[in-house]
């Protein structure tokens, strides 16, 4: 399997917008992208609303980083649109609860980074995205266990672990597999969530890179086989 | 099907004066009205009149009692009221010259059937049917001239003498059904103020042993400072958080909250972050209603977890209908809490990390 926090294949830092309504935030996100050692991100475009951010260079970012909550507007109701049209999207957001994340997941974004837990995973989580790659926070595991389909007992587990204990390497000395292992385990977990609900391109190419991966089979995917194909 | 035993109770009364009501109809029409009807043998001048008013007393009272019993509609009651008061018909029919002599033995009987018919309605629809059968001997006395005063006595006394028995069976009946249901109602209150009673004693009984047994033990460890302990000294400083920790939960249980497993989990975060731990508490589904011994055992060993954390610790709670997991991971040495009875508790240290999880499930 291809360890999705790698940098992509080009050497181009990945191009991210944030759209945030806090300054405070955006500084805070920046810093962390600009002081990641291996400078495998970019922050290009940042502001408070979805439209002007992405009519300047944030249209053509390749990770848009979204707050759900910008002033007094909840923007939930834009993620779908903006993932029909083909935006890689991580919310970023302190609504965690798992009725959120996994509307927003359903919708089509690639990632839910909730603010607490932020710090830790946000580059990998740009740069796993960036690729078509699952990553999953422990908000999203707790959130997949109340509702994830299909589940075997070993993925079930490791979500759980992972859950509650926020580190691999603890999951994986706990189960008494790799981390490799358990990190397949958890985003297998996720690509299933990815056929639940109405298609959207960014989740079409998620089970694309998932098959390619040898993460999932084809077969696995069921109702989704021919759009996955269609993509490679 | 009814549960409440103040129903039952009173089902039981109703049950079986309505019996007594039927028992004393038939035993009524086979004893008297039979006997009345074969010694006047001679005495009826239409003699099929007499034979087909007891046998339409026969069947409107079995049907009225069939009704009665196994709960029919309570329509035929009129019915059945109108059928009795043609026994009445029939009678003067049979022998007009005996209108108020025992050959007539409609006028009294005829209330016992109504007695059962209008069982379940209120008493003024019975004091109208033997309106009626009075009505009916009122007219059969002037259109067959019957009228001295002997006659008019006579009648009197056989009227007065069945419908003060029919009345006040009747209304005595009710009266006792009424009584029955009141006094099963107050049993039920009474047995049911005894439980919550003995329960909240239970309650209160339990709490108070585990005050004591806290109290012994925060005793103890403030006997030891006094007598030189050193505050600094970790094992001291992690006895004295889970003391804590734990007063602070035998608090919180009384609360009366909505999710009380995450109100005492709060409890012990609380207590934690005082001593300066950065603790995160995360939940995942709905907690279901637990007992409150279920719910100690599951937050105990967390409790004690958290208590020991140095610098930081995570709760996770997942919890479906059927399934509730608390977790604890800090970094903390490790711990040996008691074996809690009802959960399942599995734990881990890999030297510098605790992790420890309590488990509930129906499965």
């Amino acid at each position: 399997m291809t360890d999705p926090i790698e940098a992509p294949m080009t050497d181009q830092p990945v191009t991210v917008a944030i759209i945030e309504d806090h300054p405070v935030v955006v500084d805070g996100v920046t810093t962390w992208i600009t002081t990641d050692p291996g400078k495998r991100a970019a922050v290009v475009a940042s502001g408070d609303s979805i439209d002007e951010v992405l009519a300047g260079p944030g249209g053509d970012a390749d990770v848009l980083l979204l707050d759900l909550q910008l002033g007094d507007t909840v923007v939930v109701d834009r993620v779908a649109q903006l993932c029909t049209e083909g935006r890689r999207v991580v919310v970023y957001s302190a609504m965690d609860d798992p009725g959120t994340i996994l509307t927003v997941l359903e919708a089509g974004a690639s990632a839910f980074l909730s603010k607490h837990e932020a710090g830790s995973h946000c580059v990998d989580t740009i740069v796993a995205v960036a690729t078509d790659r699952p990553y999953v926070t422990p908000s999203v595991a707790g959130a997949l266990l109340t509702e994830a389909p299909h589940l075997s007992v070993q993925e079930r587990t490791a979500l759980l672990l992972w859950f509650q204990s926020m580190s691999k390497a603890s999951v994986a000395r706990r189960m008494g597999l790799s981390e490799a292992t358990v990190r397949q385990y958890i985003d297998r977990a996720r690509v299933k969530y990815a056929k639940i609900g109405r298609p959207a391109p960014t989740k079409t190419a998620l089970l694309a890179r998932a098959i390619e991966d040898g993460l999932i089979r084809a077969d696995e995917i069921g109702e989704y086989r021919s759009h996955a194909a269609g993509d490679q | 099907m009814s549960a409440d035993p103040s129903v039952v109770v009173a089902e039981r009364y109703a049950r079986g004066a309505t019996v007594a009501a039927v028992v004393i109809a038939a035993f009524w029409h086979l004893g008297y009205d039979l006997a009345a009807t074969a010694t006047n043998w001679g005495v009826y001048s239409r003699q099929w009149a007499a034979v087909v008013g007891w046998v339409l007393y026969l069947v409107v009272g079995g049907v009225a009692a069939t009704v009665l019993l196994r709960g029919g509609s309570r329509r035929v009651a009129w019915l059945a009221g109108v059928g009795t008061l043609g026994v009445d018909v029939l009678l003067l029919v049979a022998a007009p010259g005996a209108v108020v002599l025992p050959a007539n033995w409609a006028w009294g009987s005829v209330g016992w059937v109504a007695v059962i018919a209008f069982w379940r309605h209120r008493a003024a629809h019975l004091v109208a049917f033997l309106v009626a059968d009075t009505a009916i001997l009122v007219v059969g006395m002037v259109v067959l001239d019957v009228g001295s005063s002997e006659q008019v006595s006579r009648a009197i006394m056989v009227l007065l003498g069945a419908f003060t028995l029919q009345l006040g069976y009747s209304l005595g009946a009710h009266g006792l059904h009424a009584a029955a249901q009141w006094a099963a109602r107050s049993s039920a209150a009474r047995t049911a103020a005894t439980a919550h009673r003995a329960a909240a004693e239970a309650v209160a009984a339990d709490r108070a042993v585990r005050y004591q047994e806290l109290h012994r033990v925060t005793a103890t460890l403030l006997a030891e400072l006094v007598a030189g302990a050193d505050p600094s000294d970790p094992t001291v400083r992690r006895r004295a958080a889970a003391g804590a920790a734990r007063l602070r939960r035998l608090m919180a249980e009384t609360d009366d909250v909505p999710d009380s497993l995450l109100h005492e989990l709060r409890a012990g975060a609380d207590v934690a972050e005082r001593r300066g731990v950065q603790v995160s508490l995360s939940v995942v589904g709905a907690v279901p209603d637990l007992p409150v011994d279920i719910r100690r055992a599951l937050t105990e060993a967390p409790v004690v977890g958290l208590s020991a954390a140095r610098s930081t610790a995570r709760v996770t709670v997942v919890a479906s209908r059927t399934d509730v997991t608390v977790a604890v991971v800090a970094d903390a040495p490790d711990v040996h809490p008691a074996a809690p009875t009802g959960v399942t508790l599995t734990q881990d240290h890999d030297g510098t990390e605790l992790w420890l999880q309590t488990r509930w499930s129906t499965a």
